[in-house]
C-alpha cells in the first residue's frame, strides 16, 4: 500500500479517483440537440410550470425560440430513451408551451463596460443575426452587413416570418448593433477596420476563397481574423444558428488572446437506466392546433426521466444523505486535507467517518468508481496530518491492539514447527462465541495438517486511515506466515478474506465454509427451519463463499429465500457507528427489516448487529455444528472468550502458557455491582466494565473524585480520545455500585491533559 | 442519573464546588464553559447533562469544522 506524501500530494491525485463519473453528463437527447440545450433542467422546470425559467433556460441555448421551436427537426426524438416506456417525450412540443407561456421575453441587460474589438457580420440571415446577437451582447461592437434591404434570409418568405422578424426586433432592442441594409461587400479590405470578420452569407454566398481551409470545429478560415458559418459552410438552419454562437466564442477568443484553441473534450457519455421508468404513453394535445395546454405540458414534461447517473447514491443511504457527486467528494478530500481550522474548514469530514466502506458504490458503477476508497483516502489523509477526530474509532484501535496482543498467537500446532493451513477465525467470531472457533478448529484438523493464529486482521486500522498502524500489524501477520512456513489461511470472516487479499496477495486464502463443506466435515442432523441468509459485503465478490454458506445452512435443514439485494453493509462496515448514529440506525434498520425471516449470517458482526436490533438471526456455524446460539456478548464477555479461547488452545497444545497469558490488571478484581439496564446503556455507548474498574481504581489509589451527601460520588478517567465518568456509591464489602458511565471527547482546563 | 441539584464536595480537598469558567479544547480550539470546580485543587466535575447534551453538540460541531 502506498503511503500518502502529503506535501506532494496534487488535486489530481485525488480527483482523477472520481474523473469518469458520468453524472451531470449531457443525457442522449442533448447530446443530439444542435445547441447541446440542457435538457434536464429545461424539463424539470416546465414539469414545475416554472415556464419564465424554463423558457430562458431554452432561450440561452437556442437563441431564438420562435424559430427553433417551429422549425427544429428534433434530432433528440430518435435519442429518446423513453421509447420503449409509452413513448419519446416530445420535447418540441413542451418548447412550444415554454415560448408561449413566458410573459416577459426581453433580454436581460447587464452592465457591462464596452470591450475593445469590433467585428463585421456580413450576412443578416439566422446565422448571421445569431453571431452578431452574441458578440453584442458581451459588448463588442458589431456592424451587420446585408446586401438585402432587410434582415432575415433563408427565413423570408416563410409564412411564420412576421412572427420571426418580431422576435429579431425584440431580441436586438435593447443592444446598439449596427445594421448597414443594402450593402453588399464584395472584398474583404472594405472590413480592414474591423479585428474580425464572421461570412455567414447562406448556401452558395460569397466565401472570399476561403470556404477550402475551413476549419467546421472552429469556424476558421486560413485567414485567422475572418471566420465563417451557417448555410455558407453547408449547414442547415437549426447548426446555422448554433453556428453563429460558435463564431461568438471563436471571435471572442481571437479578439482577447489573438488565437482560437479547441475547446475541452467531449464530456464521459451517460447510458440511461430506463429499468424504472414507469410506462406512461405521450401526451397528445387537446387542441387542434396541436399546441399543449399548461397542464398538457407538464404532464408531458413529467414524463422525462431526466436521464443521470445515480447509480452510486441509489444503492447507498450514506451518499443519498450527504447528497454529493462523487467529484464533489473528490475535490472536497483534497481541500480537506489542506484545510487549516480556524482559517479554513473541513467540509467532508461527517461523510468521510459516515462511510461503511462497503465497495457497493464500486460493484455497482458502471464506471467502477471506488466512493468508499475516496472517503477512507480522507481518513488516511487526516490521520497523516494529525487531524483526524480521535474519538471516532478509538475503541476499534484499542481492541485490535488487544486482539493481536493480549489475546493474539499463533502456533503450527504440530512437533514440525509448520503447517499447511493455519485457521484464522478473526478477532470477534470466539469473542462472540468461542465455540465457533474451537469447533472450527477442531473440524479442520480432522481433516488437514492445520495451526492456528489467533489475531486482528488489520481492519480497524484500515478503516481508521491509521496507515502506521496497519503496517505493523501486516508485518506481524507477514512474519508469522513465514515463521509457520507459508501456510495457507483458512478464514472464517469474510472481512480479513477480503483485507488479506488486498493486502497480501501472496497469501493464498479459503474460505472455513467451503474448506468444512468439501471435508464433509460437521455434519449435522438436518432441523427445518426457513430462514434468508445475509451475506456480508465482504462477500460480495466471493461466489464461493456464499454458495458454501448456503450449502451449509441447507444441508442443516435450512428452506433457504434470497433476499431482494445483497452486498450491502449491515451497518458495521467501516467503523462509523459514532461518527454518524443516526446514519447506523437508518441502514441498521433497513437490513434488518429486507425480509421478516430469520437470517443466517457468516460475519460475527453481522450477527452482533442483528441482534442489536432484535431480529432474529443465527450464525452459519451455528447450523454447522448444531450449536443453540449464544447471547450476544458484551465487550468484556467478549475479551474474557477471547482469552479463554487462547488459554484452551494453548493448553490443548502445551505451548508455553506463560509466555502467552496477559498479565492482570491491578483493578481487574475491584468488585462491582450494576443494574442490568446501566450495564447495556454503557455497552453501548462502548464503554466496558474494565474502563469502569479501571477509573475507580484510579479513584481509589488517588483521592481524585466528587462527593454528594447523598453518598454518591463520581470520578474521572482521562484517556487520548475520551474522558470517562463514573457515578458510584461505595459498598460496604469495599466494592462499588456502579450508577451510570458516560464520557465525552473534549478536554478541560485548556492545556494538554492527556493522561 | 440527576446529579445537578446535589452539593457536590472535591474528595481529595474536602472544598464545596464552585461554579468558574473553565476553558476546554478540542480538536485545536479551545472556549469557556461555567461549570463545578473545586476552588482548591482545580478539579473540575462534568455531569452527564452536560457532557451528553452541549458537550456533545459543541464536539460534532468542531468535528464538521
Amino acid at each position: 500500500m502506498e503511503r500518502i506524501n502529503l506535501t506532494k500530494l496534487q488535486s489530481e491525485d485525488v480527483t482523477s479517483k472520481a474523473a469518469s463519473c458520468v453524472a451531470g453528463a449531457p443525457p442522449p437527447c442533448a447530446r443530439e440537440c444542435p445547441f447541446g440545450l440542457d435538457t434536464r433542467s429545461f424539463a424539470a422546470r416546465a414539469e414545475n410550470g416554472r415556464w419564465q425559467a424554463a423558457y430562458k433556460t431554452y432561450r440561452d441555448a437556442v437563441v431564438f425560440p420562435e424559430i427553433v421551436s417551429r422549425l427544429c427537426p428534433a434530432p433528440c426524438d430518435g435519442a429518446c430513451p423513453r421509447a420503449d416506456s409509452g413513448g419519446t417525450v416530445n420535447l418540441r412540443g413542451i418548447e412550444r408551451t415554454a415560448v408561449a407561456q413566458a410573459r416577459d421575453k426581453r433580454r436581460d441587460s447587464y452592465a457591462i463596460p464596452q470591450k475593445a474589438g469590433s467585428a463585421a457580420v456580413v450576412g443578416a440571415g439566422p446565422s448571421g443575426l445569431s453571431a452578431a446577437l452574441s458578440l453584442v451582447s458581451k459588448r463588442y461592437s458589431v456592424t451587420v452587413f446585408e446586401r438585402e434591404t432587410a434582415w432575415g434570409g433563408s427565413l423570408r418568405g416563410l409564412p411564420e416570418f412576421d412572427i420571426f422578424d418580431a422576435e429579431f426586433a425584440l431580441s436586438f432592442a435593447r443592444l446598439d448593433a449596427r445594421f448597414e441594409f443594402g450593402r453588399e461587400i464584395s472584398s474583404l479590405a472594405e472590413l480592414d477596420g474591423f479585428g474580425a470578420v464572421y461570412l455567414a452569407t447562406g448556401a452558395g454566398g460569397e466565401d472570399f476563397g476561403l470556404l477550402r481551409g475551413f476549419d467546421p470545429a472552429l469556424l476558421t478560415t486560413p485567414e485567422s481574423r475572418v471566420f465563417l458559418g451557417g448555410g455558407l459552410a453547408g449547414a442547415e438552419l437549426m447548426t446555422s444558428i448554433s453556428h453563429g454562437r460558435l463564431a461568438s466564442r471563436s471571435i471572442e477568443a481571437y479578439l482577447q488572446v489573438g488565437r482560437v484553441s479547441p475547446a475541452a473534450g467531449a464530456s464521459c457519455a451517460l447510458t440511461p437506466d430506463t429499468s424504472l421508468a414507469i410506462p406512461s404513453p405521450r401526451v397528445v394535445p387537446s387542441d387542434a392546433s396541436g399546441e399543449y395546454t399548461d397542464g398538457e405540458a407538464r404532464a408531458e414534461a413529467s414524463r422525462c426521466l431526466k436521464c443521470d447517473c445515480d447509480i452510486c447514491a441509489r444503492g447507498c443511504e450514506m451518499l443519498r444523505r450527504f447528497h454529493k457527486l462523487p467529484m464533489k467528494i473528490a475535490m472536497e478530500v483534497f481541500t480537506d486535507i489542506r484545510a487549516n481550522p480556524p482559517y479554513s474548514s473541513h467540509t467532508i469530514t461527517r461523510e468521510a467517518y459516515s462511510c461503511n466502506n462497503c465497495g457497493h458504490c464500486k460493484r455497482n458503477c458502471p464506471e467502477s468508481i471506488d466512493v468508499g476508497e475516496l472517503l477512507r483516502f480522507s481518513r488516511r489523509a487526516r490521520v497523516e496530518a494529525g487531524s483526524a477526530p480521535p474519538a471516532l474509532h478509538d475503541f476499534w484501535l484499542r481492541e485490535m491492539r488487544f486482539s493481536s496482543g493480549d489475546a493474539g498467537f499463533y502456533s503450527p500446532c504440530n512437533e514440525k514447527g509448520t503447517c499447511e493451513y493455519v485457521f484464522f477465525p478473526g478477532c470477534q467470531l470466539g469473542a462472540y462465541d468461542p465455540r465457533h472457533v474451537l469447533r472450527s478448529f477442531s473440524a479442520l484438523r480432522s481433516v488437514y495438517d492445520t495451526g492456528i493464529f489467533l489475531g486482528c486482521c488489520g481492519a480497524p486500522a484500515y478503516w481508521a486511515g491509521e496507515d502506521d498502524m496497519l503496517e505493523a500489524s501486516s508485518a506481524a501477520i507477514r512474519a508469522a506466515w513465514d515463521a509457520l512456513g507459508e501456510p495457507v489461511f483458512v478464514f472464517a470472516c469474510p472481512t480479513c478474506a477480503s483485507l488479506f487479499a488486498e493486502l497480501f496477495p501472496e497469501i493464498e486464502g479459503l474460505s472455513l465454509y467451503e474448506l468444512l463443506l468439501a471435508s464433509g466435515a460437521a455434519p449435522a442432523p438436518p432441523k427445518r427451519m426457513s430462514a434468508a441468509v445475509f451475506d456480508p459485503c465482504s462477500a460480495a465478490s466471493d461466489e464461493g463463499v456464499r454458495a458454501a454458506v448456503r450449502a451449509i445452512a441447507e444441508r442443516a435443514g435450512a428452506e433457504l429465500t434470497e433476499l431482494p439485494e445483497t452486498g450491502k453493509c449491515c451497518g458495521y462496515g467501516g467503523h462509523m457507528m459514532l461518527a454518524n448514529p443516526s446514519l447506523y440506525g437508518e441502514i441498521t434498520e433497513s437490513r434488518a427489516s429486507a425480509s421478516e425471516l430469520p437470517y443466517i449470517v457468516y460475519c460475527a458482526n453481522c450477527r452482533a448487529v442483528f441482534a442489536s436490533r432484535g431480529k432474529e438471526c443465527i450464525h452459519a456455524l451455528d447450523a454447522a455444528f448444531d450449536l443453540s446460539p449464544a447471547p450476544i456478548a458484551d465487550i468484556d464477555t467478549r475479551r474474557r472468550n477471547s482469552l479463554e479461547v487462547k488459554r484452551l488452545i494453548t493448553r490443548e497444545f502445551s505451548t508455553d502458557d506463560a509466555e502467552n497469558s496477559p498479565l492482570p490488571a491491578p483493578w481487574d478484581d475491584i468488585r462491582l455491582t450494576i443494574a442490568p439496564e446501566t450495564a447495556e446503556r454503557a455497552d453501548r455507548k462502548l464503554i466496558s466494565l474494565s474502563d469502569i474498574r479501571e477509573a475507580l481504581y484510579l479513584a481509589r489509589e488517588t483521592g481524585g473524585f466528587f462527593a454528594a451527601p447523598s453518598g454518591v460520588r463520581q470520578c474521572s478517567m482521562i484517556r487520548p480520545a475520551l474522558v470517562y465518568w463514573v457515578t458510584y456509591k461505595p459498598t460496604d464489602d469495599g466494592g462499588f455500585e456502579v450508577l451510570d458511565a458516560y464520557y465525552h471527547r473534549m478536554k478541560f482546563g485548556g492545556g494538554e491533559t492527556d493522561g | 442519573m440527576a446529579d445537578g441539584n446535589e452539593n457536590w464536595t472535591c474528595g481529595k480537598c474536602g472544598a464545596a464546588l464552585e461554579k468558574k469558567k473553565t476553558v476546554f479544547s478540542y480538536l485545536g480550539r479551545s472556549f469557556t464553559h461555567d461549570v463545578d470546580v473545586c476552588p482548591v485543587c482545580g478539579a473540575v466535575r462534568i455531569p452527564r447533562e452536560l457532557a451528553e447534551g452541549r458537550m456533545a453538540e459543541v464536539e460534532e460541531q468542531l468535528e464538521d469544522k
